[in-house]
């Protein structure tokens, strides 16, 4: 009965070859390594966040005056509301550390050069997608920081030339962050996830046109490769398992961890909390934002901070496969960016002024120096790696690779 | 900062030091037996409450603190079950008196660094400047007055005020989470059920990776 | 060799099965809160009683009030009509008045037509719906049209003489 309908339906539709070739049996490098993991996780954390917050939006009311009162509705009567909240709350959080991880390895590894230029496009676009959603996202709660930071980032756009005002007072409809606002924040908190569902699709349609990357850098050999299915979802479920045991670590022993003592006070537009900050996920950012003196030059150099790992196909000029793993001062260089997005966001967290406004200053400078330095680096140390003689590895993975090409 | 006050707390369970401006929260140790949650609540309702609303608690919700219904029915005042706890000075008095409403409570161990020492050193933290102006290391120049009698005190009453605002401080943070304790028993089902299935699917990789070697 | 092999085969049958099956009751388990989720909340669970004062009410009238949102009628029922009620068992859903009151001169139903859910108006004689033109008695028995059942009675009871706890 069951062959009978999916022969039915493989003379309509390509269930069957569709499953087969982009599932089980899917190529796959044998040599990828946990890694790889994380963007079955960003996709599983997508679905988590989608249904946490279908589920929420059914109890919650954008309006100034319920908001706040709705979410703790949720938290206290509505029956594992508090799950369901502190699940979308951590999530969000989990998310932008699986991102962040994701990108992390494709820089290392070098995933972004060619052929897979638009897969690194799609996943920045889904970057920035994100970083709209969770910016809605955390307004709703209406809390003191909800508020602030939704104020103070509206009022980035008043930097815009000539029509700043306008922009801004277009943004909020309102002349501060109002009930116009939440309403609109909540439309579109609602509406980017579509948009960041089908940028997925786009990105996994790229993904199999031109095969994962791998740690090697090289394009293996057909005998290298291995069918998806079973070994790569048994991998792929055994690190979310893993993922699953520190997710759930947070959700219901620190749930509060990621949420700001200040968004438990309901938003008050005649007082800002002390010390604001964005959340730990915006922080090496915003610190980029506050190195800069003036506003536009800093909101300038924020959204340059962000667009400016677009350019890396063309930044990256070395041809010697691999990423890091056999490139020394690219190694050095990932692991002094990485070091650096640390302090940024140590800067971004702290109080402005003092001693922090010095590190801020120098952590953007050498921010924007790493992608400057890349070009002419990464041509000099391939010339310095040919004429030292590549390591061995690399030469017999080049060898290997090249192979099959030298028979044709 | 914060953050690794709240990862401190991950580890070491409840509260230890933690900083609010420049003063610096008492060290205290916080306990929620029932008992303790009892006593608290008293407190709380009947001096808190005089000027403090607790709205996002309800009158049964004390239900869940050890008291009986008819207790509860006792201290509502003729409210119902389902009414939240609001302050028995209305608003508009207590802004006139105060220059602002007072704060409500139901979040208030959420929504200050510290959360119950920060309570439990503020309830503390009063004292009698040289000119005889009551005042707050915790909370300087703060609107509340000194309700339980910190400032006056002596050693021997001291001691009583102490255990009382540790009470208040572990009912109110009680109150700004009343899932907690169910939260944390279904979290060790959970992440034990977890630890389960993830050495399972660990088993099943690792047996079907070995038909590669 | 070939022995081990199949031995090791049916281990890995054992094991992918105890884990499909762990996860699988994991998955179901996780539905749980979401379902449960969208049921009453404690706020609504809460206001599951409505308390009316009778006193207000004078014989011969009819006053609504609202018990989880549904409306309840509640007759001051005159003797006449107790007489008349107690006299007959309804149509097509025969019950005794007795059996449908707890005071006979309070007559406590839920104010749903029982066919679709429609809102009956009070009439001299007892009940008229406005959707499909169901007629109930002075008892909420239902006489004709499409009505299935008698006008239900809600579970209350006497606090004191003049009070009643609906719910």
């Amino acid at each position: 009965m069951a062959q009978r309908l999916i022969a039915w339906i493989d003379q309509r539709f390509p269930l069957t070859t569709f499953i087969k070739r982009e599932l089980t049996d899917y190529p796959t490098p044998r040599n990828l390594s946990y890694w790889w993991n994380f963007g079955f996780l960003a996709g599983f954390i997508l679905v988590i966040q989608i249904i946490s917050g279908v589920f929420l939006a059914m109890h919650y009311k954008p309006d100034v005056n319920l908001a706040f009162d709705s979410v703790q509705h949720i938290m206290r009567e509505v029956n594992y509301g508090w799950l369901i909240r502190y699940i979308h709350s951590t999530g969000a959080s989990a998310f932008f550390a699986v991102i962040y991880i994701h990108m992390a390895r494709t820089l290392y590894y070098g995933s972004y050069r060619a052929p897979r230029e638009l897969m690194w496009w799609s996943g920045q676009v889904l970057l920035i997608l994100l970083m709209a959603s969770a910016f809605m996202g955390y307004l709703l709660p209406w809390g003191q920081m909800s508020f602030w930071g939704a104020q103070v980032i509206t009022s980035l756009f008043g930097a815009t030339p000539l029509i700043g005002d306008e922009v801004v007072l277009w943004l909020r409809g309102d002349f501060v962050v109002g009930d116009a606002t939440l309403n609109r924040f909540f439309a579109l908190h609602y509406l980017v996830p579509f948009f960041i569902v089908a940028m997925v699709i786009i990105h996994l349609v790229a993904l199999h046109h031109v095969k994962s990357s791998n740690p090697s850098g090289i394009n293996l050999a057909d005998k290298d490769n291995i069918p998806f299915h079973p070994y790569f979802t048994a991998k792929d479920f055994f690190g979310l398992g893993v993922f699953l045991i520190i997710f759930c670590g947070f959700v219901f022993f620190a749930p509060e961890f990621f949420i700001e003592v200040a968004n438990n006070v309901p938003a008050d537009p005649l007082q800002t909390p002390p010390h604001i900050v964005p959340e730990w996920y915006f922080l090496p950012f915003y610190a980029i934002l506050r190195a800069i003196p003036d506003t536009l030059g800093g909101v300038v150099a924020m959204g340059l901070s962000i667009l400016i790992f677009a350019a890396m196909p063309f930044l990256d000029r070395s041809r010697i496969p691999g990423g890091a793993r056999f490139r020394p001062f690219y190694r050095a260089l990932f692991y002094i960016f990485l070091l650096d997005v640390l302090v940024l966001t140590y800067a971004g967290s702290q109080a402005p002024g003092g001693l922090v406004a010095g590190v801020d200053v120098v952590a953007t400078v050498i921010y924007f120096a790493v992608f400057l330095v890349l070009p002419p680096l990464s041509v000099w140390e391939e010339r310095w790696l040919r004429a030292r003689g590549l390591p061995p590895a690399l030469r017999d993975l080049l060898d290997s690779a090249t192979e099959p090409e030298a028979k044709r | 900062m914060r953050s690794l006050h709240a990862f401190a707390g991950f580890f070491l369970l409840v509260t230890a030091q933690a900083v609010w401006g420049e003063a610096v929260l008492k060290d205290v140790e916080i306990n929620h037996d029932p008992a303790t949650l009892r006593r608290g609540a008293e407190t709380v309702t009947s001096v808190c409450m005089s000027c403090h609303s607790l709205k996002y608690l309800r009158y049964r919700d004390l239900l869940d603190v050890g008291f009986s219904r008819a207790e509860v029915e006792a201290m509502s005042m003729g409210n119902k079950m389902g009414d939240p706890l609001l302050a028995m000075t209305p608003a508009d008095i207590a802004q006139q008196s105060y220059g602002r409403v007072p704060p409500d409570l139901s979040l208030m161990a959420k929504a200050r660094t510290g959360g119950a020492a920060y309570i439990y050193s503020l309830l503390t933290g009063y004292y009698q400047d040289a000119a005889g102006q009551v005042d707050n290391h915790v909370f300087p120049g703060t609107a509340m007055p000194d309700m339980l009698g910190w400032s006056s005190a002596d050693t021997q009453q001291r001691i009583e005020i102490e255990t009382q605002s540790r009470e208040a401080a572990a009912f109110l943070q009680w109150a700004a989470d009343p899932r907690a304790a169910e939260r944390k028993g279904l979290g060790y089902y959970v992440v034990g059920y977890l630890i389960v299935l993830t050495v399972l699917l660990y088993l099943v990789k690792r047996r079907v990776w070995a038909r590669l070697h | 060799m070939a022995e081990k092999d199949r031995v090791d085969e049916t281990r890995r049958d054992f094991l992918l099965t105890t884990t499909g099956v762990v996860g699988a009751a994991g998955v179901a388990a996780a539905c749980w809160p979401f379902i449960s989720s969208m049921n009453p909340s404690l706020a609504v669970q809460g206001q599951a009683n409505t308390e009316v004062d009778l006193s207000t009410v004078a014989p011969g009238v009819m006053t609504t009030v609202a018990w989880r949102g549904k409306p309840v009628f509640i007759v001051h029922r005159t003797p006449e009509e107790i007489a008349a009620m107690a006299a007959t068992e309804g149509g097509k859903d025969p019950a005794t008045d007795q059996s449908r009151v707890q005071e006979a001169q309070w007559l406590v139903v839920i104010g749903l037509c029982t066919h679709l859910g429609c809102v009956p108006n009070k009439t001299k004689a007892g009940w008229l719906c406005p959707c499909h033109g169901s007629v109930y008695d002075n008892s909420g028995r239902v006489l004709h049209g499409p009505a299935p059942r008698n006008l239900d009675v809600p579970p209350y009871h006497f606090v004191t003489q003049d009070k009643i706890l609906i719910g």
